[in-house]
C-alpha cells in the first residue's frame, strides 16, 4: 500500500508520520501515537466513540482518511486535563455520574467540547443534536443529560 | 443505623481514569512481539466442511500461521462440553470460525483471510425453537446425548434439545379445576445482543507448552482458565487470566466468549502473544446474544382474586452451542409465576439448539422472559374479573411466610412488595391521564419483579486485605469493574468496615488469577452482596489482628480495646491510645523488636444453603437470595402511525440498603433503557438463508438520547437484608426485567390492544387497533 507523509499537530505535540493511503485518523491516534483513550466501537460512525476535535470540529476519527487530517490540529481526550486538573466538562461528567463502563464517554465528552468552544450558548436542542449522535449503552442518557448541562453552566461561570 | 461512608454518594472512583482516556481496556494493551488474528467466519447457517486450503493465505505477506479446526478433537463449555474452538466438521451458524490467520498486523491477517478456500455442503438450518424441536427438524448436533456434561442437565437423544427443565409446586390440574377464570396465552421474546459498547477482546500467549497468560474482556477470568485449563490438561495455577477495565459485560462477556479459540490458535505460535479484538459486526455474529424465547402460559384464579394454578413452558432458541443457555433456561423456570404466590405450579423450560449464534445470560438471565409472560398475564387476568391489575397483585404478591414456586419461604428480609408497587402508582398516577386526543392514545401500566442470582452453591467470594504502613488500605477483589460501579460501592463498604475515609481504601483495578483472590464470576448482580461480605470478613479479621497486637504490646486483654480506625482505645484506660498505622507491618518497638503479625487478612463469602434444583419435581433451596422491584410506564400512542412514544418509566426497587444511591440510581436508568430497547426497538433478524440481517449499529436500533422519556422516577425502598452487606441485595441486573410488560400494560390501557410480542411493531398494532379504541370510538 502507497504511503503518504502527513503532519499533524495532537494535543499540542506535532508528528511526521507515513501513513497508509487509507489509514483512519483513529488507528494513527491509537497504533502509532498510542493515544488509546479514543475508542474504537464500531470503524463505521455510527456510535461516536471514536470522535476527536479536528481544527475546532467533533468528527468521528474512524471515517477520516489521510487527505482530510493531514496539517490539522487535533485534540484528543487525553489533551483536555490540565495535568491532574480536569477541564470543566469532564468535571462534569465525574459530578453528575455520567460515567459508567466509561467506553463511550471520551467520545461525548470531545463532541461537547467543540461544541461549547464554538457556541457556549448553545440552546437545549443543539446540544441534544449533538448528544443524538452518540450510543452509550449504560447510563440510559439521563446522567449524560444532566452533565452536558452542569458543564455548560460551569464553562459559563468561567 | 448510622453509617459514615455507606449510604453516601460518593463519586464513583474510576471516573477520573475513564474521563481522560486513561483506563485500560484490552484492545489498549500492546505487548512486545504481539502478532495479530482475524477469523474466517461461516456464511452458512449450517453446512458440512468438506474441505479447507490455506496454501494462498499462508503466502500473504505478514503471515505467521493458518490455524483451522481440522484435527481438534477439543470441546468446551461450563455445563455442556458442546463447542469446538473452531469448527471442526461442520458449522452450525453463520459467523461462526473456520479459520484463524495469525499475523503481524490486523490488516495482514485480514487479507489473507480472504484467500482461504473453504468448501461447504450446505445443510438444512433452523432458527425458530418451536421449529427445531419437530421431527423433521435438522439435528445440529449428532452427538447431543453423548457430551460430557454436569449431572442434572438431561439432554433428549436424536433431538435438539439439550437441556429441559422441569418444575412442579401442588397439582396444577386440580388447581385450574378449581378456578373460576382461566387464561392461555403466547408469548415471544425476540433475540437480542447485549451491544456492550467495547466489543470482545482477548490476547494469549504461551509461555510453555503447560503456562500461559491471557488478558481478556471477560466477567469470568476464573471460567476462563478453567475451560482453558480443561481444553489443555494443564494445572490451573499456570493459568494467568488478567482483566483491565470492562467496557460494558451485561452478561455477555460470561461465561467464556472468544477467550478458548484465542488460546488455542496463539497456541500454534508459542511465546507470541496474539490478539483478536471483534469487530463491531463480529460482536453480533460471532460472540453471544441474548432472550430468543417463545412460551406458553396458562393461570387460573378464584372469583375473589386469589391465584390458583399457573402452568408455563418456555422454548429457548439457543443457538449453536447450548452450554452458554442452559442455566439461563433454568433460572426462567424458578421465577415462572412472577413475585405471586400460586399453590400450584408446573413448568418446563427447553434449550433448544438452533443455526444462530450461541445464545447466554443477558441482564436479567431468563426473568424478563418470565415477567413478560407473568406481568402480561396479570394484567388479562385482572380484566377478566373486573378488579384493577395492582390489587391483583397486592393480593397474591409474595410477602412474608408466603411459598413461592420452587418451595422456598418468604422473608421479610427479603423485601417490601407492597411499598415498591406503592412508590410507582404514586408516580404514575400522580397527576390525571391525559385524555386522548386528535393525535394520540395515552395509557400507563405496571408490572411487577423478582429475581435470584443463579449461580452454583458453592459460587464464592474472596477478599485480601492489606494494611499499608500509613494507615492505607490495599484491598484485593475479583469482582469485575464493568461500568456498574462495583469498585466504588466495594470502597464504600470497606470504609465502612475498616472506619477509615474512603480515600485510604484501594480497591484493586485489575483482576490476575495469580494473585487476586477467587471468584466464581461476575455475575447475577452479586458483587455488592457476595464481594461486599468477604471485604467485611477480611475487615473483621484485620480489626481482631489489630487487636490482638496492641494487647501485646500493651499488656491488655483484646476484649478490653476499642477499634476506631485510625487508633485503638481502651474501655479500661481512658487515657490509652494506639495508632493502628504502627500495627501495618507488625509493631516494630523501641526496643528493636518486632511485635504481632503484619495486618493482611483473606475474607471469603458464598451464600450458605444453596443447592441444586430438586431431581424430577425442580425447586428446592435453590435461590439464594430476592430481590423485589415494581415498575410503570406511561405511553402515547399515535393514531396515525401506530408509533409508541414513553413519556414517564418508573422503579422503585427494595434494594435493602443504598451503598452508594446516586450509583443505584444510574444503574437503574440504565437498565430501564435496556428494557424500553427491548420492548420497542430492538430485535436479532435473520434472512432466507439464516444470515444475521442487522449486526450493525445502524439497523439494530438501540435506544438513543432522543428515546429517554421526559420523565424518569427512580424509588430506593430499604428493608434491610439480614444476609446482606450493611442490609444491601441485588439490584443491578432488575430494572431492565419489568419495563417490556409494563409498556404492554400501558399500550393496552391505551388502545385496548393486547400485545404478546416484542419489540412493539407500530404497524401491527395501528392494524390491531383497527377502528379505535375498544368502547371508545
Amino acid at each position: 500500500m502507497a504511503k503518504i507523509k502527513v503532519t499533524i499537530t495532537v494535543n499540542k505535540l506535532k508528528h511526521q508520520l507515513d501513513v497508509d493511503e487509507k489509514e483512519t485518523l483513529l488507528e494513527v491516534l491509537r497504533d502509532r501515537l498510542h493515544l488509546t483513550g479514543t475508542k474504537n466501537a464500531c470503524a463505521y460512525g455510527a456510535c461516536g466513540a471514536c470522535t476527536v476535535v479536528v481544527d475546532g470540529n467533533a468528527v468521528r476519527s474512524c471515517l477520516l482518511k489521510p487527505d482530510k487530517y493531514n496539517g490539522s490540529e487535533i485534540l484528543t481526550i487525553e489533551g483536555l486535563a490540565d495535568g491532574d486538573k480536569l477541564h470543566p466538562i469532564q468535571e462534569a461528567f465525574v459530578e453528575a455520574g455520567a460515567i459508567q463502563c466509561g467506553f463511550c464517554t471520551p467520545g461525548f465528552v470531545m463532541s461537547l467540547y467543540a461544541l461549547f468552544t464554538e457556541n457556549i450558548k448553545a440552546s437545549d436542542d443543539e446540544i441534544k443534536a449533538v448528544l443524538e449522535k452518540h450510543i452509550c449503552r449504560c447510563t440510559g442518557y439521563e446522567f449524560i443529560w444532566d452533565a452536558a448541562k452542569l458543564a455548560q453552566k460551569k464553562l459559563q461561570t468561567m | 443505623m448510622n453509617y459514615k461512608e455507606v449510604g453516601k454518594p460518593l463519586l464513583r472512583t474510576d471516573a477520573v481514569e475513564k474521563v481522560t482516556g486513561k483506563a485500560t481496556f484490552v484492545a489498549d494493551i500492546k505487548l512486545p512481539k504481539m502478532l495479530y488474528a482475524k477469523i474466517l467466519r461461516s456464511e452458512y447457517a449450517h453446512a458440512r466442511i468438506l474441505s479447507i486450503d490455506s496454501s494462498e493465505a499462508e503466502k500473504m505477506p505478514g503471515v505467521r500461521k493458518v490455524v483451522t479446526g481440522q484435527g481438534c478433537d477439543i470441546l468446551f463449555g461450563a455445563c455442556i462440553k458442546d463447542q469446538p474452538p473452531l469448527a471442526v466438521d461442520k458449522v452450525r451458524h453463520a459467523g461462526e470460525g473456520v479459520a484463524a490467520v495469525i499475523a503481524e498486523s490486523e490488516k495482514e491477517a485480514e487479507a489473507a483471510t480472504k484467500k482461504i478456500r473453504v468448501e461447504y455442503e450446505p445443510l438444512p438450518f433452523v432458527i425458530d425453537p418451536l421449529d427445531a424441536i419437530k421431527k423433521e427438524a435438522p439435528i445440529i448436533h449428532e452427538k447431543n446425548h453423548l457430551y460430557d456434561r454436569v449431572p442434572g442437565y438431561p439432554s433428549e437423544k436424536n433431538t435438539n434439545i439439550f437441556h429441559h427443565y422441569h418444575q412442579v409446586k401442588g397439582n396444577v390440574e386440580k388447581g385450574f379445576s378449581q378456578s373460576d377464570v382461566i387464561v392461555e396465552e403466547e408469548f415471544y421474546y425476540p433475540l437480542l445482543s447485549h451491544v456492550q459498547m467495547e466489543p470482545h477482546g482477548c490476547i494469549a500467549c504461551w509461555d510453555t507448552s503447560d503456562s500461559c497468560r491471557i488478558w481478556a474482556s471477560t466477567q469470568a477470568p476464573f471460567i476462563v482458565r478453567e475451560i482453558i485449563g480443561h481444553m489443555f490438561h494443564i494445572p490451573l495455577a499456570n493459568i494467568k487470566v488478567q482483566v483491565p477495565y470492562l467496557g460494558g459485560g451485561f452478561g455477555g462477556k460470561s461465561d467464556v466468549s472468544i477467550e478458548p479459540m484465542v488460546a488455542y490458535i496463539a497456541r500454534f505460535v508459542p511465546g507470541y502473544p496474539v490478539r483478536l479484538v471483534l469487530t463491531r459486526k463480529e460482536a453480533f455474529t460471532s460472540s453471544l446474544l441474548g432472550r430468543g424465547m417463545k412460551g406458553k402460559i396458562k393461570a387460573g384464579a378464584k372469583k375473589d382474586g386469589k391465584l390458583i394454578a399457573l402452568k408455563a413452558s418456555f422454548y429457548y432458541s439457543d443457538g449453536a452451542f447450548g452450554d452458554t443457555g442452559c442455566n439461563v433456561v433454568t433460572a426462567t423456570g424458578f421465577v415462572a409465576t412472577g413475585p405471586y404466590e400460586y399453590e400450584h405450579c408446573e413448568v418446563d423450560s427447553y434449550g433448544i439448539y438452533t443455526n444462530t449464534p450461541p445464545v447466554g445470560a443477558y441482564r436479567g438471565y431468563g426473568h424478563p422472559e418470565a415477567h413478560l409472560m407473568s406481568e402480561r398475564i396479570i394484567n388479562i387476568i385482572a380484566r377478566k374479573l373486573g378488579i384493577s391489575q395492582t390489587e391483583l397483585m397486592r393480593k397474591n404478591f409474595l410477602s412474608d411466610g408466603k411459598v413461592n414456586a420452587v418451595g422456598q419461604t418468604i422473608r421479610k428480609g427479603n423485601g417490601d412488595l407492597y411499598q415498591c408497587l406503592d412508590e410507582v402508582e404514586k408516580a404514575l398516577y400522580s397527576e390525571p391521564k391525559p385524555g386522548d386526543d386528535s393525535e394520540y392514545y395515552y395509557g400507563r401500566g405496571v408490572a411487577a419483579l423478582m429475581k435470584t442470582p443463579m449461580m452454583i452453591p458453592n459460587a464464592s467470594s474472596g477478599a485480601i486485605i492489606k494494611m499499608c504502613e500509613d494507615g492505607s488500605f490495599n484491598i484485593s477483589v475479583s469482582g469485575i469493574e464493568m461500568g456498574q460501579g462495583c469498585q466504588t460501592t466495594l470502597t464504600q463498604i470497606a470504609a465502612e468496615a475498616l472506619q477509615v475515609k474512603p480515600e485510604k481504601i484501594r480497591i484493586s483495578k485489575e483482576v490476575d488469577t495469580q494473585f487476586s483472590p477467587y471468584e466464581w464470576q461476575t455475575v447475577g448482580s452479586i458483587t455488592t452482596l457476595r464481594v461486599g461480605n468477604a471485604i467485611i470478613q477480611a475487615a473483621e479479621r484485620a480489626i481482631q489482628k489489630m487487636k490482638e497486637s496492641v494487647g501485646q504490646i500493651a499488656h491488655k486483654p483484646a476484649e478490653d480495646l476499642i477499634y476506631e480506625g485510625e487508633l485503638i482505645r481502651s474501655k479500661s484506660d481512658k487515657n490509652f491510645q494506639f495508632e493502628s498505622k504502627l500495627l501495618a507491618l507488625s509493631y516494630l518497638s523501641p526496643e528493636g523488636h518486632g511485635v504481632g503479625e503484619p495486618i493482611e487478612t483473606t475474607g471469603h463469602y458464598y451464600i450458605p444453603g444453596v443447592n441444586f434444583p430438586l431431581p424430577d419435581v425442580g425447586g428446592g433451596s435453590c435461590c439464594g437470595s430476592w430481590t423485589f422491584g415494581a415498575e410503570g410506564a406511561e405511553v402515547k400512542v399515535s393514531k396515525k402511525t401506530g408509533e409508541v412514544k414513553v413519556s414517564h418509566l418508573a422503579i422503585a426497587i427494595d434494594l435493602g440498603k443504598a451503598i452508594n444511591p446516586m450509583g443505584a440510581r444510574v444503574q437503574m436508568v440504565g437498565g430501564m433503557m435496556m428494557g424500553y430497547g427491548a420492548a420497542l426497538t430492538e430485535e436479532i433478524l435473520f434472512n432466507e438463508k439464516g444470515i444475521m440481517k442487522n449486526p450493525n449499529y445502524n439497523q439494530y436500533k438501540l435506544p438513543r438520547l432522543s428515546d429517554k422519556p421526559e420523565k424518569l422516577t427512580v424509588k430506593l425502598v430499604e428493608t434491610p437484608d439480614e444476609t446482606g452487606p450493611f442490609g444491601a441485595r441485588c439490584i443491578a441486573e432488575h430494572p431492565a426485567i419489568s419495563i417490556p410488560p409494563a409498556i404492554m400494560n400501558a399500550i393496552q390501557d391505551a388502545t385496548g390492544v393486547d400485545l404478546f410480542a416484542i419489540p412493539v411493531k407500530p404497524k401491527d398494532l395501528l392494524a390491531k387497533i383497527g377502528g379505535g379504541r375498544d368502547g371508545k370510538n
